[in-house]
């Protein structure tokens, strides 16, 4: 059992596995690449829609299973007034269309493919599907913004960062 | 259709400084190129790959240590233990998702295995250093991946 407040515990105590370690409390050991993160994130989401960054940063988490990054990106997309439908389907976003727009589906497509370059390049046609929903300069920012939160996910993944101590604001 | 080369002109210097910042406290120039190159393999980045060995060569890494990259595992006494450990860990927060290499064991995520073994060779700073420049270049792969730049436009 957790000694603090259990931040995953929604009705009566249960008795649940006990929280794990983190290996690496990394900002703490690299401030400069922190700020260095901070920055980036701040000047990639630059004139997205914050409900879409969000979306965006549920998927690709949820993708690389950083589980901090899940934590944190649902309650940002919760606090950014999505519905909790949309972040429950965004799993199975293909074939769950009708809970989103066409342009939020295009963003989505490339998500997936950005998020994982291993299987093979970014596809043509999901990238003009994108380019038909986004003009030149929110496509740039639409791709820096997966690109970050890849970078995050990683540093979550390695870390073994732990979910569930996240407060919409609390990095504000 | 032709894909954008826009950057936007706050992201790629925030970019530039997340790699300056790992390189630097990573310190190790020669070791630096090797995990970079390794990542842009995995992610097939041409730009990136182009640029890289170019470096690399600049710092006095070996024709036989690039050539061999893609099959560092089985290259033997090509890589010191400590340049192993740091492509393990390259390979394993490359792909999260699991996949290409035996450095995924458990299917994933980032193995206790290839987790400890970099923590031997690196202390904490440079450790979180080097997790940050592996971090970086997978950053750069999207971003240049994903816009389809062509390789041949760094010059040193």
């Amino acid at each position: 059992m957790t000694t603090h407040a259990d931040p995953t515990t929604t009705d009566e105590q249960v008795d649940r596995a006990p929280e794990h370690t983190p290996r690496l409390d990394w900002s703490a050991h690299a401030p400069d690449v922190l700020k260095a993160m901070l920055r980036l994130d701040a000047a990639a989401r630059k004139g997205l829609d914050p409900k879409l960054v969000e979306l965006v940063k549920v998927r690709a988490s949820q993708i690389n299973r950083c589980a901090l990054c899940v934590d944190m990106h649902s309650k940002d997309a919760l606090a950014a007034g999505e519905s909790v439908e949309r972040i429950i389907q965004l799993s199975a976003w293909e074939e769950s269309e009708h809970f989103y727009t066409e342009k939020e589906l295009a963003a989505l497509a490339l998500t997936e493919a950005v998020t994982v370059l291993t299987d093979g390049f970014v596809p043509d046609a999901v990238y003009e599907r994108a380019a038909a929903h986004f003009e030149e300069a929110e496509l740039a920012q639409l791709i820096a913004t997966i690109t970050v939160i890849n970078a995050w996910n990683r540093f979550g993944v390695a870390c073994r960062l732990v979910p569930g101590h996240y407060t919409p604001g609390q990095h504000a | 259709m032709s894909r954008t080369n826009l950057l936007d002109r706050e992201v790629g210097p925030a970019m530039s400084a997340l790699s300056a910042a790992a390189k630097r406290g990573l310190g190790d120039p020669a070791l630096a190129e090797l995990v970079v190159i390794r990542a842009s393999q995995l992610n097939h980045c041409a730009f990136c790959l182009d640029m890289h060995l170019t470096i690399a060569r600049e710092h006095g890494v070996s024709e036989r240590q690039l050539d061999l990259l893609s099959a560092w595992e089985e290259a033997g006494d090509v890589y010191d233990e400590r340049e192993r450990a740091a492509l393990a860990l390259t390979e394993a927060v490359t792909v999260p998702t699991g996949g290409t290499s035996r450095a995924f064991g458990s299917g994933g995520f980032v193995p206790d295995a290839v987790y400890e073994r970099a923590a031997r060779h690196f202390d904490a700073p440079r450790l979180a250093h080097l997790l940050a420049l592996i971090i970086a270049i997978n950053s750069w792969n999207r971003v240049m991946v994903a816009r389809r730049i062509p390789p041949g436009g760094y010059t040193p």
